[in-house]
């Protein structure tokens, strides 16, 4: 499994260095990234959202989409072989689903906006932002519960800690 | 008490700063040798460990830059913040364990000596230090000088110090930052963070409460105000658009991982099950002490765009302008206390790990020992270290921003371009060569530099941090595939099968 992992991290960084390309080759509209704006000095304005979104929106929700994946996959990476069992792997699962549900929620939501002109609102935000704002905020608490509440399984085990202590034994004298 | 105002934010700011020099004398008493210095022995507990962490992330820039971010470009700025959870979680899972036990087997100070127990090179080493040394350069000095700007604009609104100078400042402030550094060096470093961490929690939950009552109708209101005036800078992407901020979600949420003076923290704590506490308590304390960056200034763009106040001059002036208008004066020297904690607990790490990188690392690299009486030449060298950040700093504001702007660009998305493939990868990744790593850290230093000196512009918002981080990381897979398997030192592959 080490080895269809390591080239499965490879092709997501493959993927993620192809897109930006991709994206960087399709030519900008002047608000790509923000415009003057119109009455406040030392204050940027996004514009028209939907022509900057046009041309880059799917590449754009495919990049993040890796990106998510590429931190599931690094996580999954870290823990020893001997310990990716089925459910901890089922908890990454989770965890990956958890944040493509907030991203495409956020993405399409949007999206929505941009064609309706309308959105809901949570605890002070427009239904989109508020995605932003605590469901990236959720999605990332889901990581740090598997990681804390699985320590024990995933992590670092009692037998681990043993193991440790024996190669401090074993190599104790070639510390500095 | 509003006529006490400048007095009342002065005398936190002094009661703060006196607090700090006696944790640097409480310190020296601890600090016996030059694992003590670097990296307190190994002995922290996990409260004391979380507030480091979180207290060393969060820089002067979370609480002037990044409130300026907000008012000027909306929206996209969020993202830095909102990766925090992520951020910290992968940062836990790829680097807590591993660095700890690769620390504890070879007795390792820094993580330019961590990386040579991994690769068992002392080239690669080098490239490590030396990207160490320039990036704490130019956050150092930019540290320093924000420091220094504040402390002179709070001084110059009394009587006694109204024509103090900059120079006087720059002095000032970072004799207590060295102070406390080289009395006490690390074990100072992280207990002053526990303050450091306190005050920023306590002034970002005071804050965000007070941003809630700026408009009648809460932050909602202040939401439709900014909304109102232009739609995509209240949307997830803000002004700045959609690649410039999925770029700061991947630069500031993957790159934390090599973040040097965030991961030699993980080094420190005295048990490796501690990792399981101390991961939710660092991402509590950098929650609460966040909320300050988005409230402060989604609360100015509203009240600018909605007529309440004239355009800023600057976009950092969002925060000043805030305490200003809305905050009580004992609130104002709460939060001016925490900028200041924000700055030294950032700029203590720096000074922590550039000094290693001098007298520890580079000379290994060079002649294949550290140099003779580490611990004094550590304290000689921290202060060098400060005085030259400082020339720096004056020079840039008094002469030519150029040299402290390219050292700048060291900042987070080189080390996160540069350490984070080698770093947070290599550690868990047996197939990692040196010759992926030296592609990986010298692709990040050439593409950053480049771009900075060239003054070149991505399309789309496209960061030279972001495209230097992506092409490291494939350089590093790349060429690790490309070249031999590497033979492990014995105990490094043991200790990456536990």
């Amino acid at each position: 499994m080490d080895r269809l992992l390591e080239f499965l991290i490879f092709a997501v960084v493959l993927a993620l260095a192809g897109i930006l390309l991709l994206i960087g080759l399709i030519e900008a509209p002047p608000n790509a990234a923000g415009v003057a704006h119109d009455t406040v000095s030392a204050m940027q304005a996004g514009g028209d959202g939907a022509s900057r979104l046009e041309s880059i929106g799917g590449l754009a929700f495919a990049f993040q989409s890796l990106v998510l994946l590429f931190a599931i996959l690094l996580c999954v990476l870290s823990v020893s072989p001997a310990r990716r069992s089925p459910v901890f792997l089922g908890w990454m699962a989770v965890t990956y689903a958890v944040n493509i549900l907030v991203w495409q929620q956020m993405y399409f939501g949007h999206q929505a906006f941009l064609e309706t002109g309308e959105t809901g609102w949570f605890l002070g935000f427009p239904a989109a932002t508020a995605w932003q704002v605590y469901g990236v905020w959720f999605a990332g608490v889901v990581l740090i519960a598997v990681y804390s509440a699985g320590f024990r399984n995933y992590v670092l085990s009692e037998d681990d800690e043993l193991r440790f202590e024996e190669l401090l034994r074993e190599f104790g004298d070639s510390r500095d | 008490m509003e006529a006490f105002r400048q007095e009342i934010i002065l005398g936190a700011i002094v009661l703060y700063m006196a607090l700090c020099v006696l944790i640097g004398l409480w310190s020296m008493g601890r600090t016996r040798n030059p694992g003590d210095f670097f990296i307190a022995g190994r002995s922290l507990g996990p409260i004391v460990v979380s507030l480091a962490v979180f207290a060393s992330t969060l820089s002067g820039f979370g609480f002037v830059g990044g409130p300026g971010l907000v008012y000027s470009v909306g929206v996209s700025s969020f993202w830095m913040v909102v990766i925090a959870a992520t951020a910290f979680g992968l940062g836990f899972f790829l680097v807590a364990k591993r660095i700890r036990m690769v620390a504890e087997l070879r007795g390792c100070m820094s993580i330019p000596d961590v990386i040579a127990a991994r690769y068992g090179s002392e080239l690669a080493r080098l490239l490590v230090a030396v990207t160490i040394v320039l990036g704490v350069l130019g956050y150092l000095a930019t540290q320093i000088l924000a420091m220094s700007v504040v402390m002179q604009a709070i001084l110059a609104d009394t009587e006694t110090f109204a024509d103090i100078s900059l120079l006087s400042c720059v002095v000032l402030s970072s004799t207590v930052l060295v102070f406390y550094c080289v009395t006490g060096g690390v074990i100072a470093s992280v207990y002053t963070d526990v303050l450091q961490g306190i005050v920023m929690m306590v002034a970002g939950f005071l804050i965000l409460i007070t941003a809630m009552q700026a408009f009648d109708g809460g932050l909602r209101e202040a939401s439709e105000i900014v909304l109102a005036d232009d739609s995509e800078s209240m949307m997830p992407f803000g002004a700045a658009g959609i690649v410039t901020s999925l770029g700061w979600f991947f630069v500031f949420g993957i790159g934390l991982a090599g973040q040097p003076h965030i991961v030699t923290k993980m080094m420190m704590n005295k048990n490796l099950a501690d990792n399981r506490s101390i991961l939710p308590l660092s991402l509590l304390g950098y929650i609460v002490s966040a909320l300050l960056w988005i409230s402060i200034g989604l609360v100015m763009r509203a009240v600018v765009v909605g007529g309440g106040a004239e355009p800023l001059a600057q976009p950092d002036d969002a925060a000043s302008t805030f305490l200003a208008m809305f905050a009580s004066p004992l609130l104002a020297g709460i939060v001016f206390a925490a900028l200041f904690a924000a700055i030294m607990s950032t700029s203590d790490a720096f000074l922590n790990i550039g000094t290693a990188a001098i007298i520890h690392d580079i000379p290994r690299a060079v002649r294949g020992r550290p140099v003779d009486n580490e611990l004094f030449w550590a304290r000689v060298i921290t202060v060098i270290l400060a005085v030259i950040a400082a020339g720096f700093a004056l020079f840039s504001y008094y002469r030519d921003a150029t040299l402290v702007a390219l050292l700048g660009a060291f900042g987070w998305s080189t080390f996160a371009a540069s350490l984070f493939p080698v770093l947070a990868i290599g550690l868990n990744w047996k197939r990692a060569t040196t010759a992926g790593a030296v592609a990986a850290v010298t692709s990040a230093l050439a593409i950053n530099f480049v771009v900075q000196l060239a003054g070149v512009t991505l399309p789309w918002g496209i960061s030279g941090g972001l495209a230097a981080f992506v092409t490291s990381l494939v350089l590093f897979f790349a060429v690790s595939f490309a070249t031999p398997p590497p033979t492990l030192a014995r105990d490094i592959d043991r200790m990456m099968e536990i």
